[in-house]
Formats: C-alpha cells, sequence, structure tokens
C-alpha cells in the first residue's frame, strides 16, 4: 500500500518518515519543478508499505510550487492513505490545511505530533472530540520518542480500508448551498470530469478560484466556468469581498471553533521562551548574540574538526591504508595501475573522508541543532534586512549558511526560494561561500603554516567579495523580489536522539554521492598523473601561474586537481612537495613562503567550485548560467590572487 | 422661495446618485467605466451616457473617450457631501433607531437627498462624531474632507501594538491568497511583537501563530489600530 505524509513544515513530518524508512530514501520530482519528494519504505508485520514524503505546506492552494506538488502527488498517485501531521501545539493553523484535504474526501489518518510541547504548556486534547468532529481517527504521536508510531503502523496495516473522510463541513449556509449548487452544475456539464476529484471537491476549488482547477474547467466546458462566476458573485454579494477569501475565512472560523471545542487552553505561559525570542531577535541584544553563536559555531568546527581530522588521518595511515595498497599491490602488481588505483581508492576516500568526518559531519550536527532549537529562524529574521539589499530575503541565509559546510546540499536548498532570479542569486553567492574543504584548505595550509590572522584575512575577504558581488548582482539582475514570510516557532529544548539521527541520515546521504564521485574523479586524474599527460597539458600554464600568481610549478597541478575536491589540492601539495623535495617538504614553509601560501589559500577559496557543486548547479540553474558562473570564478580568483601577490608584500609584515 | 427649493431639489437628486455612486466606485478603479455606472445604478447605459453628458456640462464629471468618467474636484466635493449624509443616516438609523445595517442603505439612499447641511450636523453631534459609517466607511467630515482608509501600512505599527488588517493592496493573487492561507486577510487582529530597524522585517502573531514578515511584506498590508 502507499501512504502519503502532508502537514504543515516543522511539525516532525520528517522525523516520521526517517522513523519509519530508517536511512533508506529516494527522490523523485515532477517533470518542471524543483521540489523534491522524498520515497521510502517500511515494513511492519510483513506487511511493505510505500511511503511519500509530501513537503511540509500550510495550504494546498497552487499558489507555490511546494504546494502544488503536494496535491498534484496525492490526486495523481492515490495514495490508499494520506497520514496528516499536526503539531498540537499550533492546532488552529494545522487544521486549515487538514480540513482541505478532508474537503478533498482523501482517506486520512490524522497524527496529532509534538504532544510532548503541548502538555508541558497545559494543553490537552481530546482525541476522541476531535476525531468525531473531523470524521477520521486520531493518534496521539511523539514521534521523536517513537511514541504513537506502533498505533498508525498498526491503524493502515489493519484489514478494513480507511474510509475517505466525509467531505462536508460547514461554512455556513451561503457558502454550502452554492457550493451544492456548483455540484449539480459540474454533473450537468460533464459526468466523467478529469480533475481526478470528486465533484464535490472540484466545486469548492472552483468556487475559491483555484488557478489549476478554473483552466481545467474552462477548458472542459464554457458554459460550467459561467456557472463558476455566477456562483462566486453570489457568495461575494454576501460577504462583500472575492469568493476566495470569504471560503478562506469561513476555514479559518471552522478551525478556530474546532480548536476551542477539543483543547484546553494553555496554562503555564511559555515565559521564558517568549523572552529568550524577544532577546533573540532584538537589534540591541539579538545581533550580538548571533555574533557570538557565528562565532561559537567557527571555533567549534575549527577546533573539533581539526581533532577529528587528525583522529581520521591517523586511523587511515595506520590501518585503512595499508591494507588497501595491501589488497591493490597483491592485485596488481606495483605499476602504473597499482599507482592509479591508489590515487583512487586511497588518496581519493581518504580525501573524501578527511573533510567529510571532521567537517561536514560536524557542520550537520551545528545545522540541526540550529533548526531544531528554532534559532535558526532567529537568524533569518536578522538577516533579512542585509539580505534584501542583496536581493534575497531572510530565508535565503538558510541556504548560504548550509553552503559553509558544503556547497552541494546547500545549492539544492536554494529551492526554497520563491522565484528563479533569486535561486540563481543565492546560488553564486552559494558558489563564494568558504565551505568545510575550503576551509580545511585555509586553516590547515595557511592558518597553521603562515598564521591565524592570514586565515582570519581569507575569510574576511571572501566575505567580501560576496556581499560585493551580491549587492552588485542584486541590483542588475533582472525580476521582482519576493519577501520574507516565515513562521517563528518557539524555541523547543533541542531532542538529542533527533538530532543525531537527522545529522547522520544527511552525513551518510552526502557521502553515498560524494564517495563514487570523487573515488572516480581521483581514479581519473591519478591516471592523467602518472601517464605523465597531466604535466603536458599543464606545462603552458606554469609559467602564468609563476608570473601572475608567484606559485610553484607544483601548485598549478594541485589547483586543477583540486577540481575534484578541494582539500585535495592541500593534500597532494603536501604530497607533491614530498615526492619533489622530499619528507621533510611536509612542513609547507620550507618550499612556499607566506606569501605564496596566502595567495594559494585564497586562489583555492575562490576559484571553480568543485565538481559534485558543479554538477549540482547546473542542474539547479541550467548550464549556460552554470558556465557563465563557473568561468567568472576562474577570472575572480586569478585577479583577486595577483592582486594579493604584488600588494601583499608591500603591506605586509610577512617575512 | 419654494419653486428655488424645488428646482434646486429637482436637479440635484439623481445628480447626486450620480455623483455619490461614481465616488464609490473610484474607490475601485480610476476612471469609472460607463457599464459599471449603469449596473450600479441600475439603469440603462443611454440614461446613464445622457446624465453624465449632463453632469460634464456643469462641470461636474470629465468623460474619457472609451474609458469612462471620472470626477472634477467641483463632483467631488458634491458627491463627498453627500456621502457624509448617507453615512450618517446610516449611523442613525442603526445606532438610534436600532435597524440592521443590511437594511439601512437603501433607506439612507432616500434620506440622504432630504437632509441639510443643518439637519446633518446636528446629526453628527447627537452620534458623537462617527468616525465610520456601520459598514466601516470613513465619513467624511463637514468640510468635505475624507480620511480614505483610515489605515497605514502594517510596517508602521510599533511592538505591541494590536491592529486589524483592513487590505492588501498587493496585485498578485498568489500572494494574497497565500497569506490569506496563513491567516493574514481583512478582517483578521494581528499583534505586533517585533520590529527591526532600517525597513526590517517584523514579527507578528495572528490566529494562534507566530511570522516574521519582510518589510516589502508588511508595508502592502493595510491595517487599523486597535
Amino acid at each position: 500500500m502507499t501512504v502519503a505524509l502532508a502537514g504543515n513544515p516543522n511539525v516532525g513530518k520528517s522525523t516520521l518518515f526517517n522513523t519509519l524508512t530508517g536511512l533508506q530514501a529516494d527522490t523523485a520530482n515532477y517533470p518542471g519543478k524543483t521540489v523534491e519528494l522524498n520515497l521510502g519504505i517500511t515494513k511492519y508485520k510483513g506487511k511493505t508499505i510505500g511511503l511519500v514524503d509530501l513537503p511540509g505546506t500550510y495550504s494546498l492552494d497552487p499558489t507555490s510550487e511546494d504546494q502544488w506538488v503536494a496535491r498534484r502527488a496525492i490526486i495523481e498517485e492515490r495514495p490508499d492513505v494520506v497520514v496528516v501531521v499536526m503539531d498540537a501545539s499550533n492546532l488552529q493553523r494545522n487544521l486549515y490545511q487538514t480540513l482541505q484535504l478532508i474537503e478533498l474526501e482523501f482517506p486520512i489518518v490524522i497524527a496529532l505530533n509534538l504532544v510532548d510541547h503541548a502538555e508541558r504548556v497545559g494543553l490537552r486534547t481530546d482525541y476522541q472530540k476531535l476525531s468525531k468532529m473531523l470524521g477520521t481517527p486520531v493518534i496521539r504521536m511523539v514521534a521523536s520518542r517513537g511514541e504513537g508510531i506502533d498505533e498508525l503502523l498498526q491503524y493502515l496495516t489493519n484489514e478494513s480500508p480507511i474510509r475517505p473522510a466525509k467531505g462536508s463541513t460547514f461554512y455556513g449556509p451561503r457558502i454550502d448551498q452554492t457550493v451544492g449548487e456548483m455540484e449539480e452544475a459540474i454533473k450537468r456539464s460533464f459526468d466523467n470530469n478529469a480533475s481526478g476529484l470528486s465533484a464535490h471537491a472540484l466545486a469548492i476549488r472552483l468556487l475559491e478560484d483555484d488557478s489549476e482547477f478554473s483552466e481545467l474547467a474552462a477548458s472542459q466546458s464554457s458554459q460550467l466556468s459561467e456557472s463558476v462566476q455566477v456562483l462566486r458573485k453570489s457568495i461575494e454579494s454576501e460577504y462583500h469581498e472575492p469568493a476566495s477569501l470569504a471560503i478562506a475565512r469561513e476555514r479559518h472560523a471552522l478551525a478556530k471553533q474546532i480548536t476551542e471545542m477539543v483543547q484546553s487552553k494553555a496554562t503555564t505561559r511559555p515565559l521564558l521562551s517568549q523572552r529568550l525570542l524577544h532577546y533573540s531577535v532584538s537589534p540591541y541584544t539579538g545581533v550580538p548574540l548571533a555574533f557570538m553563536v557565528m562565532v561559537g559555531i567557527f571555533v567549534f568546527m575549527v577546533n573539533v574538526g581539526g581533532f577529528l581530522g587528525e583522529v581520521t588521518s591517523f586511523l587511515w595511515a595506520t590501518y585503512a591504508s595499508p591494507s588497501i595498497r595491501f589488497v591493490i599491490v597483491t592485485a596488481v602488481g606495483n605499476g602504473l595501475v597499482s599507482h592509479v588505483l591508489l590515487w583512487g581508492f586511497d588518496a581519493g576516500i581518504l580525501g573524501a573522508v578527511s573533510v567529510g568526518i571532521p567537517y561536514v559531519l560536524t557542520f550537520y550536527l551545528i545545522l540541526s541543532l540550529l533548526e531544531d532549537s528554532g534559532y535558526l529562524g532567529c537568524l533569518a529574521y536578522l538577516t533579512d534586512t542585509v539580505m534584501h539589499k542583496l536581493g534575497l530575503h531572510g530565508r535565503a541565509i538558510i541556504p548560504i549558511i548550509m553552503g559553509f559546510g558544503c556547497n552541494v546540499p546547500a545549492i539544492m536548498g536554494t529551492r526554497v526560494l520563491e522565484t528563479k532570479r533569486e535561486r540563481i542569486l543565492a546560488s553564486i553567492l552559494i558558489v563564494l561561500t568558504p565551505c568545510s574543504a575550503r576551509t580545511a584548505v585555509i586553516i590547515a595550509a595557511v592558518g597553521v603554516f603562515a598564521g591565524w590572522q592570514y586565515a582570519a584575512a581569507i575569510f574576511g575577504i571572501d566575505l567580501a567579495v560576496m556581499g560585493v558581488v551580491g549587492l552588485f548582482l542584486g541590483r542588475i539582475l533582472p525580476g521582482k523580489t519576493s519577501g520574507l514570510v516565515m513562521e517563528m516557532f518557539t524555541f523547543r529544548r533541542p531532542r538529542i536522539s533527533t538530532i543525531l539521527k537527522r545529522t547522520w541520515f544527511r552525513f551518510s546521504a552526502f557521502m553515498q554521492m560524494a564517495l563514487p564521485m570523487i573515488t572516480l574523479g581521483s581514479l581519473m586524474l591519478g591516471a592523467l598523473y602518472e601517464t605523465g599527460w597531466l604535466q603536458i597539458l599543464l606545462a603552458p600554464v606554469n609559467p602564468i601561474m609563476l608570473t601572475l600568481l608567484g606559485l610553484p610549478a607544483v601548485a598549478s597541478i594541485c589547483l586543477v586537481l583540486g577540481i575534484l575536491r578541494k582539500e585535495l589540492t592541500l593534500q597532494l601539495l603536501i604530497a607533491l612537495a614530498v615526492m619533489k623535495y622530499g619528507p621533510s617538504a611536509s612542513n609547507l614553509l620550507l618550499f612556499m613562503t607566506p606569501i605564496q601560501l596566502f595567495v594559494f589559500g585564497l586562489v583555492v577559496t575562490l576559484y571553480f567550485p568543485c565538481i559534485a557543486t558543479m554538477t549540482v548547479l547546473g542542474r539547479e540553474v541550467g548550464w549556460k548560467s552554470a558556465t557563465t558562473i563557473m568561468l567568472s570564478t576562474i577570472a575572480l580568483a586569478i585577479s583577486m590572487g595577483a592582486l594579493a601577490f604584488r600588494v601583499l608584500p608591500a603591506i605586509c609584515i610577512l617575512h | 422661495m419654494p419653486r428655488h427649493i424645488a428646482s434646486k431639489r429637482e436637479r440635484s437628486e439623481p445628480a447626486e446618485m450620480y455623483l455619490e455612486t461614481i465616488y464609490r466606485l473610484s474607490e475601485n478603479e480610476k476612471v469609472v467605466r460607463t457599464s459599471a455606472l449603469a449596473k450600479s445604478l441600475g439603469v440603462s447605459l443611454g440614461a446613464v451616457t445622457n446624465t453624465l453628458a449632463n453632469l460634464e456640462s456643469q462641470g461636474l464629471v470629465h468623460r474619457r473617450a472609451y474609458r469612462g468618467v471620472e470626477l472634477t474636484s467641483k463632483g467631488k466635493t458634491v458627491a463627498l457631501r453627500v456621502l457624509r449624509k448617507h453615512r450618517l443616516a446610516e449611523q442613525l438609523l442603526t445606532k438610534v433607531l436600532g435597524m440592521k445595517w443590511s437594511e439601512v442603505h437603501e433607506i439612507a439612499c432616500r434620506l440622504e437627498h432630504a437632509m441639510t447641511s443643518d439637519l446633518t450636523d446636528a446629526m453628527e453631534k447627537l452620534l458623537r462624531n462617527p468616525k465610520t459609517c456601520p459598514h466601516g466607511n470613513p465619513i467624511p467630515d463637514e468640510t468635505g474632507r475624507i480620511n480614505r482608509q483610515n489605515s497605514q501600512p502594517l510596517s508602521n505599527f510599533k511592538p505591541s501594538d494590536r491592529a486589524v488588517l483592513v487590505k492588501i493592496t498587493e496585485e498578485k493573487s498568489d500572494m494574497l491568497r497565500y497569506l490569506a492561507s496563513l491567516g493574514l486577510m481583512p478582517g483578521a487582529v494581528v499583534e505586533v511583537q517585533e520590529k527591526a530597524p532600517f525597513e526590517g522585517p517584523m514579527i507578528v502573531k495572528v490566529m494562534g501563530a507566530t511570522y516574521a514578515l519582510g518589510h516589502n511584506i508588511a508595508s502592502v498590508v493595510e491595517a487599523r489600530r486597535v
């Protein structure tokens, strides 16, 4: 059987989905849309259940892409059951969409989630009464603790199929009567309507001026369109406002009424979280707080990341690498082939792991913490003004922050932005954002050998570049910006298990994508290198590197190979240096001056995104735009690097 | 004397009706279409065209070829005067005589032409200077000035203000629908919680949920202080 999960954003839908499907998940797209659906499978008592995780939406009006996709998925896929996940502390607002789903007459089971938070503030729900009023089963759930999940599965796999919700809801005599008349008109116009909805459901949609179904009706029968106009007018004359608003108003009123009848009022006013929210968003306290949080995150990532990096390298060098070498050498001897294979399976995998574990993993941990606590919303609020100058709005801060971990999921995350212009703008900024790999290079190469001030300087320059580019593009790119409309959540005590699970889920998804790509790329580049082709191809480039950027020949090879993964530049630099200058060259200062290291770090940060980012970028904004962006970054990197090379010796104290 | 008054009333009543209706319709579209006018008054297009020509010769309206008609400043003054009488009459009927506000419009339409300015002022005093009619529309004062919406953009409000949303001036119906589905629709009561400086976003509470709204969104939402 197939089950769809629907509900507002941030109600724990993904927690439920992840708990049910474990770590296996696929994604699917509707052609021409960028919103993705997560698909998974779960088994219970021998029965297999296919799960579709719909995007979190506030309503099913087709006014935004995720709402359109959510609705289309339900109508087209015809799941056997729609599980509606609702936030018990926010019942009234959550009920709006639930009422829409009931109108659409799908078989529904309601999972009333986050009951622990609700009960903590004194909100007690009468589940029986709610179930009776809505005409659907209601299950009490705390998905993060696993409560209610068994009950849900029990319900789903029960022998008797769940009946479709009864579509009649009370919106006032005028509207209900008009809906009835609309229904009749629909039945008269065609007996097999192609909308996928019942006549009753379609009637409400048409009266609400639903763009998708109105077009459908118009194409079917002009007489029907006329009836729609007439009936809509009759609602308008009674309510003195457009029919769609009148119906929305009644729906809100019904949601409020139901909530008041099934829930007791909150007794404990959440004063602490209220006050925390106030301090987090008010400009005098919020901005310094945000700054401290950012610094804290940076320090955490540097220290914990650095430590994990060392541990990983050590473990790899001691255990993994020798075993791999042994296997390969035994299998194919010690010649060219074995060297190439080692590039892929020793150096390549090490590359993925040595950035993934220390930096991507810790980053996702921090991101989950920010999300779950609700602080991410505050960050979006605080940054909205700045984002607006860049042609974006506050919510864009989320993918940009993700860009500090890895550009790939960050660019995919730009899908939350409404217009194409915003998505392109955000993607450009993300490509310039120093991801974990670049951070690793900056810290480990420049920071360690040249001094932490210079590492900080590179970050500063990078952020400045982002700002300038953003401001500039924000002015010249055509198109309008939408605005920030974002729900603010009260601070919740984040649950460790949820955070860990979500972090692991994201991290493994990242590794699944990155690892094969890196290994493959490493193999290819290894082949080019070992056969000598790479040096031949790069020969003309070396003089340019030297004159413009002042970098030694080995650096150019590293930069090219850095297209695979940026942190490879560092490792290869060390490896190549050792090969050329001997083992002591792992102290980079022995053959590169601090200025050269600085320039190197700066170029690595700004140039060409890595191959994984390039793929995603091409997919999200189109290959034409992507190529332009990529070429621009090279130009930017070279010019900034050249500038640094000329200017630095003059102004600074690096010897 | 009686003849003077009679002829004034004969000339004014339909004229006043027209001017008032044009003013009311002009709240939706600047240049009022003749067909809309005809529909609202319940008369034929021919009759409307005739009367409009008459009004134009009196300098009360300005006709625009193929587009419709708009009031001159003289016409606007007359319209506002009538509107004032109409809305005060409605208030009298509902507040003092206890009639239902769905019924009072028709009667007020007839009363307004019989009211002298002295009577009107006396009514206003009795009703204690109401600012709006029972439907919420503003009442012009005795000099003819009208505070059109008595509302301001939501972005003007400060933390701990409460306001009721009046209108969303956003053209795109998509945004309108989206905001409506969140509960941000005319009639909704919002409570402003936070406001960022430098034309930044604000945080409002509506229908039990809390939202951050960017400045460009808050500035197209009109609201009235509560």
